[in-house]
């Protein structure tokens, strides 16, 4: 396996695996806070019990994540040595950064996760909110980065040295906003519509009671707030790459060849070298129409691209699949969010548990995962030559070491390992039994807690005696 | 330039950060293989070390992506040098590092089948011993100024530059180093638990592992004229007082440790670790990578050396308090034995 393949093998995988837990990571936390938030307000025994069941869940997906992150920043130098060299000084104060969040999440997960009992039931649950925030700061630190190598600013190029470096601009690269924000929703969507789908199963498997019913209405509600904002921030980032990444955007509209009044092409084989798209789905005038919100209007194809510009083989097509399939889950979630809600408000708001609603929710939860992939593989592959837009091509930027392909092997039998485990270990922790689900027992354990942590300090005061 | 100077400084008290403490998580790895059997102590010994390493694992960890990240914003070119010439043993490291992350991630929720428990635990002892073994050995292909351009070109992915006899000695320090760290701490995890025969276990075991380490630190220091030339002389210009402290400190926590002043021992010894790894940073002043990349010469333009800094200023201000209410909530007050909640929810 030539070097360049076997690195983005390895990096594509790495990232592959990193994003699920790091979407969780930003994610989950917004439950937890809500979960115990209404516990707490309504003095809910069911609230709580969710709240308790997630922690424990999201401890287990947050060390995952946390470990998948070691392997991806050491891999930045690893596999891209060259890019590193380069993009470090530019853009690896975002890392650094990001190193701070991740770090400050950690401390105060460490603090909720063994906290219960040692923490009033509102100081607790204040813990999560900086959860919440430094989740989200992570999420931006990191993708701003990634945004700044589609669009990259902060310095300017002279004599193939970058001069006048200003790593703040860096950051606030054109692409940021656009791909942030997309990055941040999409993190609440796979947490709403993933929440959702585990306690819609559990219900088409029998288990009907409040626990499973609250379950699976804060996925839902978390769900159909983002899946419209998420739907609409995609928009947004559409329309910018037209402009900021022409081939890009050729790649996920499948536009092979420039025109007046283009078609709008769903699904399909875009083959630039024939300029055919095959099997497409097209709609007459509709990327005109959704581009420029013109019928007649011109759209530029890949043909129109300098050739140094144009994705790798096999890049194209898969770009524009990938897009179209990400596109197709967000409509198909969001038809599911909005037929979940309507039945709630026409019901006298009871939860729907129709088997199709119930089969809706919990396969828009795990095509939702899907879209993440899907997304990131439009984002990376459509960036295809480049590693740094316009700047530096992935070609150039890989270790030249000999064992890139063994490494890549190893990683792989490494994410299998990990990936099963933490499976296994899900399913068993679904399996077991919940922890009390009426308010009184909550109550009684707290104060239990109380006690042993009364007469903790007793016996560390006879100690100090 | 200072700037440069104190951006170095930072990123190796990240080295030392992580040495003290992520050295710890691998030398409680270490003696978890030395507790094998179904014996009543060798039982006591694995869940006193899971104990003590479990909630603080993933913040150990953060000293290390912080130097991986810091590294490559402040010094690319260094972080591009080390990433091509010692692309195998930071593969192989970094396996050990995850292996052992995962370790913890899973501990708590692996079925407590002995069976099960067991296989766990020496796959992951195993990675404990390459992981500091590996890392110790890159340090010292970098002190040894190994990674030399030929004809401007960056020695590839060798072996020779980190399988010297000099590396393997030093990772072979880095293990004992780890060892004597987690050894010391557990006698005071233990004390705190009241458990005399693991004090004692403990107690001996730091003081076998530190007489190894400061034997293994002589060789190295006898090979260095010869092995790592530019250190050496940087050390008698510079570093003899340093090297003076570091053995000073060196029996010093031996004599706590012989006179079980525990919690004295664990300030010594950590104080012994920065000591090493401050005589080495030390000694190759003014470079990062000896004898060609300087602090100055490899550092990023001012401007993202600045930002850098204060970032990382502003960062630990956040980040104190933070970790100082963590430590409140759990060191404060003493916890209840898991054992007994574990009865008490099964009971529910």
């Amino acid at each position: 396996m030539p070097n360049l393949l076997a690195a983005r093998s390895q990096m594509g995988l790495s990232l592959g695996f990193h994003i699920i837990f790091s979407a969780l990571g930003v994610g989950l936390p917004l439950i937890l806070c809500i979960a115990e938030g209404l516990a707490l307000l309504r003095k809910d025994g069911s609230w709580m019990a969710l709240a308790r069941q997630w922690t424990k869940a999201f401890a287990i997906l947050f060390a995952v994540g946390s470990v998948s992150g070691v392997i991806v920043e050491f891999e930045l130098s690893l596999l891209w040595p060259r890019w590193i060299s380069f993009a470090g000084a530019l853009i690896g104060l975002p890392f650094a950064m990001e190193g701070f969040a991740f770090f400050l999440e950690g401390i105060f997960l460490g603090i909720y996760l063994y906290g219960w009992n040692r923490l009033s039931p509102v100081v607790h649950w204040m813990c999560s909110l900086p959860i919440v925030l430094s989740g989200l700061f992570s999420a931006w630190f990191v993708v701003s980065a990634n945004s700044w190598m589609n669009s990259p600013s902060g310095f300017q190029m002279v004599n193939g040295k970058a001069v006048n470096i200003n790593p703040f601009a860096a950051i606030l690269n054109p692409s940021t906003p656009f791909e942030t924000t997309h990055m941040i929703l999409a993190c609440y969507v796979v947490v709403g519509f993933g929440t959702a789908a585990v306690y819609a199963a559990g219900m088409l498997r029998g288990k009907r009671d409040d626990y499973h019913r609250k379950g699976l209405l804060l996925g839902m509600a978390l769900a159909v707030v983002a899946i419209p904002l998420q739907i609409v921030s995609g928009d947004f980032n559409a329309r910018f790459l037209e402009q900021g990444q022409p081939a890009k955007y050729a790649a996920i509209e499948g536009l092979v060849t420039s025109g007046y009044g283009l078609p709008l092409y769903i699904g399909g084989i875009a083959d630039p070298t024939t300029g055919q798209v095959y099997g497409a789905l097209e709609i007459p005038h509709g990327e005109s129409l959704l581009a420029h919100f013109d019928l007649n209007s011109y759209a530029r194809g890949i043909n129109e691209i300098p050739a140094q510009d144009h994705q790798t083989a096999g890049s194209f097509e898969a770009v524009h699949l990938a897009f179209d399939g990400m596109v197709f889950i967000a409509f198909f979630s969001l038809l599911v969010a909005v037929v979940f809600w309507l039945l709630f408000l026409s019901r006298k708001r009871r939860v729907p548990e129709n088997k199709l609603v119930l089969w809706g929710a919990a396969i828009a939860g795990s095509l939702s995962f899907i879209a993440v992939e899907l997304g990131w593989i439009v984002t990376e592959e459509g960036r295809q030559p480049w590693i740094i837009y316009n700047l530096m091509l992935v070609r150039d930027a890989p270790n030249p070491a000999q064992w890139i392909t063994v490494s890549f092997i190893v990683f792989s039998c490494i994410y299998v390992l990990l990936g099963t485990t933490l499976i296994v270990l899900l399913l068993r922790l679904a399996r077991r039994p919940k922890t009390p689900m009426v308010w009184n027992e909550f109550v009684q354990r707290e104060e239990e807690g109380e006690e042993q942590r009364s007469q903790g300090l007793e016996r560390k005061k006879a100690g100090a005696r | 330039m200072i700037l440069d100077y104190a951006v170095a400084v930072l990123l190796w008290l990240s080295i030392i950060t992580y040495a003290t403490l992520g050295g710890a998580d691998f030398g409680g790895g270490i003696w978890q293989m030395f507790a094998f059997g179904s014996g009543k102590q060798a039982k006591e010994e694995r869940e006193i070390i899971t104990q003590a390493i479990g909630p603080v694992w993933e913040a150990n960890n953060v000293w290390l992506v912080y130097l991986v990240v810091g590294l490559f914003t402040a010094f690319p070119i260094v972080a591009g040098t080390l990433a091509i010439s010692l692309f195998i043993p930071f593969s192989l490291a970094l396996i050990g590092v995850v292996l052992r992350g995962a370790a913890f991630a899973f501990e708590e929720s692996i079925p407590q089948s002995v069976d099960v428990h067991a296989a766990f635990g020496r796959v992951f002892s195993a990675a404990s011993i390459i992981a500091p073994f590996l890392l110790g050995t890159c340090a010292a292909a970098v002190a040894s100024g190994q990674l030399r351009p030929a004809n401007g070109r960056i020695p590839v992915a060798v072996f020779s530059a980190w399988l010297t006899p000099f590396a393997i000695i030093v990772g072979l320090m880095g293990l004992g180093i780890c060892a004597t760290l987690a050894a010391v701490y557990l006698t005071v995890e233990a004390e705190r638990q009241e458990q005399p025969a693991l004090i004692e276990a403990f107690r001996i075991r730091a003081l076998i592992a530190g007489g190894v380490t400061a034997v293994l630190a002589a060789i190295t220091l006898g090979l260095s004229p010869f092995e790592a030339p530019v250190i050496w002389h940087g050390m008698l210009d510079e570093g003899l007082w340093a090297i003076a402290l570091t053995m000073a400190i060196g029996l010093a926590t031996a004599a706590a440790l012989f006179f079980r002043r525990f919690r004295l021992a664990r300030v010594l010894v950590q104080m012994e670790t920065a000591g090493i790894i401050g005589t080495w940073g030390i000694s190759q002043l003014p470079y990062i990578v000896p004898p060609d990349l300087t602090i100055t010469g490899a550092a990023s333009p001012y401007p993202t050396m600045q930002a850098f800094f204060i970032a990382a200023l502003v960062g630990m201000v956040i980040l104190l308090p933070s970790i100082w209410l963590l430590l409140h909530v759990f060191k404060v007050e003493e916890k209840p034995p898991p054992v007994h909640e574990k009865g008490l929810e099964k009971a529910t």
